[in-house]
């Protein structure tokens, strides 16, 4: 690394008023409870966990995050995989629990090669598994004597699982399936932890017995031999190259030259042959298969309000400490403004400020409805702990819940990871030229994020099926029909009011701003009802409908969740009445911003006046933004990110964003070792050295 | 090696099959088309003649530049910027041919601010005995470098800058000196390793007239530095400077940091072709133009302006092809077990590609006319002809903002659009949005660039109000002027617009949301006193309105005026005119709205022409992207190949050219080895940095 800079240099201090203090200034100037708050955020159990393991993982070499951004994809993998293997050892020493190996990646800040195999592969075999599967796969894993990952998308086919074409055919001969791909396009892709780490994967394969095709299923495939670690016979596997992010993991590809797999490598807990008879079980509940992803769905929705958070944390506190221009109709002698309180700048983050609660808040609900859905379809699913198969009428409530569920985990995916990966790029540009800075903490950061946007299903595709869900519900409230749901309930009012017309006072009364949501929603799904069902529109020339009515769905869910999170009684028992009210005022501003940007739609749904929107944009959400300011580094306080996860010079709890910009520019920067030649006609590129060809 | 992979082929239709049925059922001549786009400068012929000498050379070989550190990726931008400074002379190239051969090898070269900033700042701002010194080292590459503005607290703000430049009159030198950290210049292209010479712009600090002792600032002034030993490569005594480390993109670019400790120039340093100090008296000679000391800026901001059509045609290329390959799920009301649905027939996807097609011709259009505006207004400022530059400045301020916003975002879209292979170094879009996102927030940010627009469009609606009779100065001035006619005279007497049966109409209704707004914010600043930071969110939809009316003018203008296409591309190209017209509208609906520009029947009915328009641009769509003759070798692309070929090159990309794959990994988490077979482990890995 660089000499340290001469004395001159050590000596100088930043000029105008330090970070420090420009920051203490901030947190003067509100009196929000930060603990308090962040207890409710993320429970004392969370931050105490938080604390143990950064003073645990930081002091270690191997953890180190100062190279991340200068080095070449193979040393950054070697060094993801040594960052891996040392956290499954402290795992081990400290009997970590799931949460505490959780957490610790999520301090760790980038993906490693071992994620796949902890998350995907593990739930995979434990929730489709059968109990002897458990023994032989599941038991081994979890020990990581066998190191898995899922291979499901192909070359040519992502989201639609159907169009898979690798084949498992069943031979009745010797009770086994020949794994093999047909194409090149049928080749697994994009396999996380596959390309160089796992040892044996789930593969999922279109089910061939007797010539016949059974769909989709997933078989367990050995891919790697575990003493040499070399690709078994006629098995071709290795990464697929550099991304745009995300360099740390292995994604892989992978072929199969009618590899031949036993009976039992079949996951058979909902659907199995039968040995004897070579015929196909089929599931007793088949869409049980999509549970999974409903659960990645979840997961995505509840991680997006902390992913935002990591920018907005950052972009205000430098806001707060850069300084830019002075006030035009201030004293000409006064110092440059704080960037925060340019209304341009306000009205670019506080909104983000306000989205990453909503999406947090969102996501709880979220969680909570997709475990009381566990517990009713486990339920029904086991038959064998009770004598009797699930009732009718069991099975048909928790089909409705995993409808429910299923359009609400795809549109909300779809929202929310669009909001925060926007919200990051959006955070970046906020901290103008030095948000291009790897040292900024944002940019790499949003690289990593950003496939959550088109996988486990693309964002523009999962719409569809929330608009399904949509019209099959408004055909139903039309029939008289409908399930005792939320969904059924805006549906029908908007129905009852549709000729009397809204007159929601979204300025005055925050009930009436998700009834106008709820509205919006209505409207457009009979408005899209009627291009279906009337007008007799082909499903492809509304996609764009649809699109926005997801959108518009969505939107109502969050708007729907943070009202009733800011007005919950928990909220009310563990915050002063200060912070109470800036809550709502967060929820305001969240809501009025969205309904101001989709003014069209609230305009021609009739759920709003122009006149409304009018005073929306030039008066009440001003007024918030004026509201909210003082505040904001307290309230990005309160998702405590430590310094050591967010990486950054600008975003530093204590405001020292300059010395550290330079200090890491001028200590941490590999380029700075070297001399250059400067001249063109020299061959060579460093000073002393000879030309060499490394190409 | 050969394996049984070798044999396996993609499953039909594939793509060469695909984009063959794509190009044959398009009645647009791509030629003519291309033609039409580059006749102006010789560019395709240009492109034609150099991409062969370029893709000989095997140190242009994009095929594994991805997987580099920075420290190495930094050593190959450098290596192949002086061997394209090399070839210049081998191959007698001129200027434009070189920023061609630039353009296709697509590295931002660690030169890049020696042969713009440096030599157009020496040109512009330099007295004659000063050029007359300077060029010839320039020129000749004696001298290597960089432009040094920004500082690490200080971006657009210029006067904020804290670097001093202090006139010692004893020694009649100048005194260099950085007074706190945040003074360090920061960013400074070309200047963190390569440069030897930099212009450093540094508040001038001259002694108070009759108190020696006191100094005045008489603000940032250009002055040209050695900043390294011509031998050794070091910096001079006195002077740190140093590469800021690893960036979202520009990775070839050695952005700098430099800081000095009363560093002693001499009084020819300062460029004083405007303003200089008297050697003798100190005393200081003010420019008669301020704001010439922008003049560089704006060269820049006109550049990029221009550049950013070839920015975004080269996303749409990939994103078009690509789309109309890939195939996903069967139509829901079509053949169960037919074909998987071509992605670009989805409206979905057209939505978000084919309004961007469309901005990319609007791009091009304003592109060359923002290119026309500077060279005439250069020649009116060197004939000492000033009148124009306010509304040039302006002009490019807010183009830049808003083009450049256009270009970063619809890269991204058209990356997202293509699904997973979108985020895989195979898409061809992520060094192109790594670099291109510094535009956003580069030589002027975007969000506070537009201050300058709205300012100067509040002055021209205060002089036209008051001389609303007068006859126009110009066209905005005339606009101005009726708009405020009209609305002085009783009842509403601003026109009813057509835009959707007249193209003539979208522009007057983009005109006129414009003035609407501009109206407005004259009313809140000028008449109701409304202080200027509660209006930077309207002054900024005021610049956007603005620029997105000239966006829509100028397209319109150059089809009306336009003789050489026939009757289909012609079709076609109105097509798009239309289309990004209403996308624009559509977005902005409620501002056109409020100000009667577009009536409500019209606002309900764009979502369903929008559609329609896409449905009739959507056979040409790969022809349109043809046109723009964007070779393989620049798309450096397996998604956006000419040939169509997408799986089998991401294969060979992934298969064959990824070293990650020639290394076997130990899995077991107990095991410390990292590398089977070697032993390295982690602690091996942390020693070699």
């Amino acid at each position: 690394m660089p000499s340290p800079p001469p004395d001159w240099v050590k000596a100088l201090k930043p000029g105008g008023p330090q970070g420090s203090e420009l920051l203490a200034q901030e947190r003067a100037q509100s009196n929000v409870d930060v603990e308090k708050l962040s207890e409710l955020l993320h429970t004392k159990e969370a931050l105490e966990r938080q604390d143990k393991l950064v003073k645990m993982l930081q002091p270690e070499k191997v953890f180190d995050k100062s190279q991340n951004h200068s080095l070449g994809r193979v040393e950054r993998l070697k060094r993801a995989l040594a960052k891996a293997k040392r956290l499954q050892q402290l795992a081990e020493q400290n009997q970590w629990s799931m949460e505490d190996l959780h957490a610790a990646n999520e301090l760790i800040g980038e993906p490693t090669p071992y994620g796949l195999h902890a998350s995907m592969f593990l739930v995979t075999l434990r929730e489709q598994g059968s109990p002897e599967q458990h023994k032989l796969f599941l038991e081994r894993a979890e020990k990581y004597q066998i190191i898995g990952c899922y291979a499901q998308t192909e070359l040519g086919h992502g989201s639609n699982v159907r169009g898979l074409e690798t084949t498992a055919t069943w031979n009745p001969d010797d009770k086994t399936f020949t794994i093999n791909s047909p194409t090149l396009t049928a080749s697994k892709w994009w396999i996380g932890s596959l390309g160089r780490t796992a040892n044996h994967a789930v593969v999922m394969a279109q089910l061939f017995i007797g010539g016949k095709n059974y769909g989709p299923h997933p078989f367990v495939v050995q891919v790697r031999d575990l003493e040499t670690h070399q690709p078994m016979e006629n098995v071709y596997v290795g990464d697929i190259g550099p991304k745009f992010g995300y360099n740390t993991m292995d994604n892989g590809f992978l072929l199969f030259n009618k590899v031949k797999i036993p009976h039992i490598n079949m996951l058979a807990r909902f659907s199995r042959i039968d040995k004897e008879t070579n015929k196909y079980v089929r599931p007793t509940m088949p869409t049980l298969v999509y549970g999974t992803m409903t659960w990645v769905r979840s997961n995505i929705v509840l991680q997006s309000g902390g992913v935002l958070a990591r920018g907005v944390t950052i972009a205000t506190r430098y806001c707060a400490v850069r300084r830019q221009f002075q006030d035009r109709d201030a004293d000409p002698n006064a110092g440059e403004t704080q960037v925060l309180n340019y209304k341009m700048v306000q009205v670019r983050l506080l909104p983000l400020l306000a989205s990453m609660y909503a999406l947090h808040f969102t996501g709880r609900g979220m969680m909570r409805l997709y475990q009381e859905n566990q517990k009713r379809m486990q339920a029904a699913a086991s038959p064998s702990q009770d004598s009797r198969g699930p009732g009718p009428e069991e099975l048909r409530a928790g089909a409705d819940l995993l409808a429910d569920l299923h359009a609400t985990s795809c549109g909300l995916k779809a929202l929310a990871s669009t909001t925060a990966g926007e919200g990051l790029e959006v955070c970046r540009r906020t901290c103008g030229g030095h948000g291009y800075s790897s040292y900024s903490g944002i940019g790499p950061f949003y690289s990593d994020y950003l496939p959550t946007l088109t996988w486990e299903g693309d964002n523009y595709m999962l719409t569809q099926q929330v608009a399904r869900y949509l019209l099959k519900s408004a055909r139903a409230v039309l029939s008289g029909k409908a399930a005792d749901n939320d969904t059924s309930r805006i549906l029908r009012n908007y129905l009852d009011r549709r000729d009397k017309g809204a007159s929601f006072d979204i300025l005055e009364e925050d009930q009436d701003i998700v009834d106008a949501f709820a509205w919006r929603t209505a409207h457009l799904t009979f408005e899209a009802l009627k291009h279906r069902d009337a007008e007799k529109r082909s499903w492809n020339s509304l996609l764009v409908d649809f699109w926005r009515l997801s959108t518009a769905h969505s939107q109502y869910l969050v708007v729907k969740n943070f009202y009733e999170a800011v007005s919950s009684p928990e909220l009310s028992q563990s915050l002063d009445q200060d912070t109470k009210t800036l809550m709502h005022q967060l929820f305001r501003l969240y809501a009025l911003h969205t309904l101001e940007r989709e003014a069209a739609e609230f305009f021609s749904s009739g759920a709003v006046t122009v006149r409304q929107i009018g005073l929306t944009r030039t008066t009440a959400v001003m007024k918030l933004l004026d509201e909210i300011r003082p505040h904001a580094v307290r309230l990005v306080d309160a998702w405590a990110i430590p310094d050591w996860q967010l990486d950054s010079s600008l975003g530093r709890y204590d405001g020292d964003v300059y010395p550290d910009l330079f200090r890491r520019a001028s200590q941490e920067n590999p380029v700075n070792d070297l001399v250059f030649d400067p001249y063109p006609w020299n061959e060579a590129l460093l000073k002393n050295e000879a030309p060499k060809s490394k190409l | 090696m050969p394996d049984f992979t070798d044999k396996l082929r993609p499953s039909q239709p594939d793509g060469p099959t695909t984009l063959a049925r794509e190009r044959g059922q398009s009645n647009i001549s791509v030629d003519e088309l291309s033609k039409h786009l580059f006749s102006v400068d010789n560019f395709l012929e240009r492109q034609a003649q150099i991409l062969p000498i370029v893709q000989k050379e095997p140190l242009f070989s994009k095929e594994k530049q991805q997987n580099l550190s920075r420290v190495e990726r930094f050593k190959l931008g450098l290596a192949r910027a002086k061997l394209l400074r090399r070839m210049t002379d081998r191959h007698r190239w001129d200027h434009e041919d070189y920023k061609m051969a630039q353009y296709l090898v697509d590295d931002v070269s660690p030169y890049f601010l020696h042969m713009e900033m440096f030599v157009t700042t020496i040109r512009e701002q330099a007295s004659e005995e000063q050029r007359a010194y300077w060029m010839p080292l320039i020129e000749s590459w004696k001298i290597v470098g960089a432009y040094a503005q920004t500082e690490l607290g200080h971006g657009s703000n210029v006067r904020g800058l804290e670097l001093e430049a202090r006139w010692d009159s004893s020694t009649k030198e100048f005194v260099l000196h950085s007074p706190t950290l945040t003074a360090s210049k920061w960013w400074n292209g070309s200047l963190g390793r390569v440069a030897n010479h930099a212009i450093v712009v540094a508040q001038l600090l001259l002694p108070k007239p009759g108190s020696p002792v006191k100094y005045v600032s008489h603000g940032p002034h250009p002055f040209i530095v050695q900043v390294r030993d011509m031998k050794t490569h070091q910096p001079l005594n006195g002077v740190v400077i140093g590469d800021i480390g690893p960036k979202y993109g520009y990775i070839t670019m050695d952005n700098a940091y430099m800081l000095f400790d009363n560093f002693r120039i001499p009084h020819s340093a300062m460029l004083c072709r405007y303003s200089s100090v008297d050697p003798t008296s100190g005393a200081y000679a003010k420019p008669e133009q301020p704001a010439l000391v922008y003049g560089s800026l704006t060269y820049v901001r006109a550049n990029i302006v221009h550049h950013a059509r070839l920015v975004l045609a080269r996303a749409v290329t990939v994103a078009v092809r690509y789309t109309a390959i890939r195939r996903q799920f069967q139509d829901r009301d079509g053949d169960k077990n037919g074909p998987e649905m071509s992605v670009l027939d989805y409206p979905t996807v057209q939505i978000r590609i084919l309004p961007l097609l469309a901005t990319a011709f609007a791009l091009h259009y304003t592109g060359l006319s923002m290119q026309n505006v500077y060279q005439a207004t250069r020649k009116d400022i060197e004939g000492g002809d000033f009148r124009s530059l306010a509304h040039m400045h302006s002009m490019s301020s807010g183009l830049k903002s808003l083009c450049t916003m256009l270009a970063a975002d619809g890269i991204e879209t058209c990356r997202r659009a293509m699904g997973g292979h979108g985020f895989g170094g195979g898409s061809g879009l992520i060094q192109l949005n790594n670099d291109y996102l510094s535009k956003p927030t580069v030589e002027g940010d975007n969000w506070m660039i537009t201050q300058q627009v709205a300012a100067y469009l509040i002055k021209k609606m205060t002089a036209a109000v008051e001389s609303v009779n007068a006859p126009g100065t110009d066209e905005t001035d005339a606009r101005f002027k009726e708009f405020v006619r009209n609305k002085q005279s009783a009842g509403s007497n601003q026109p009813v617009y057509t835009s959707l049966s007249s193209d003539q109409d979208i522009v007057k209704s983009f005109e006129l949301r414009a003035t609407a707004l501009a109206y407005d914010a004259y009313e809140q600043r000028v008449l109701k006193k409304q202080n200027w930071n509660s209006l930077l969110i309207q002054l900024h939809k005021l610049s956007k309105a603005q620029s997105q009316s000239i966006l829509v003018a100028t397209f319109f203008e150059a089809l009306s005026s336009d003789k050489s296409l026939s009757g289909p591309a012609k079709t076609v190209l109105c097509d798009l005119f239309r289309l990004f017209a209403y996308y624009t509208m559509e977005n902005e609906g409620y501002e056109f709205f409020r100000c009667n520009a577009v009536s409500q029947s019209d606002l309900n009915a764009l979502p369903s022409r929008i559609q329609e328009l896409m449905a009739r641009i959507r056979p040409h769509a790969v022809n349109l992207v043809d046109s723009w003759k964007i070779p393989d070798y620049l798309l450096d692309s397996a998604l956006g190949r000419y040939d169509g070929r997408v799986y089998e090159d991401l294969y060979n990309r992934a298969h064959r050219l990824n070293p990650l794959n020639r290394i076997t990994f130990n899995p077991n988490y107990w095991d410390e080895e990292i590398v089977m077979g070697t032993g390295e482990n982690g602690r091996n890995i942390l020693s070699k940095l």
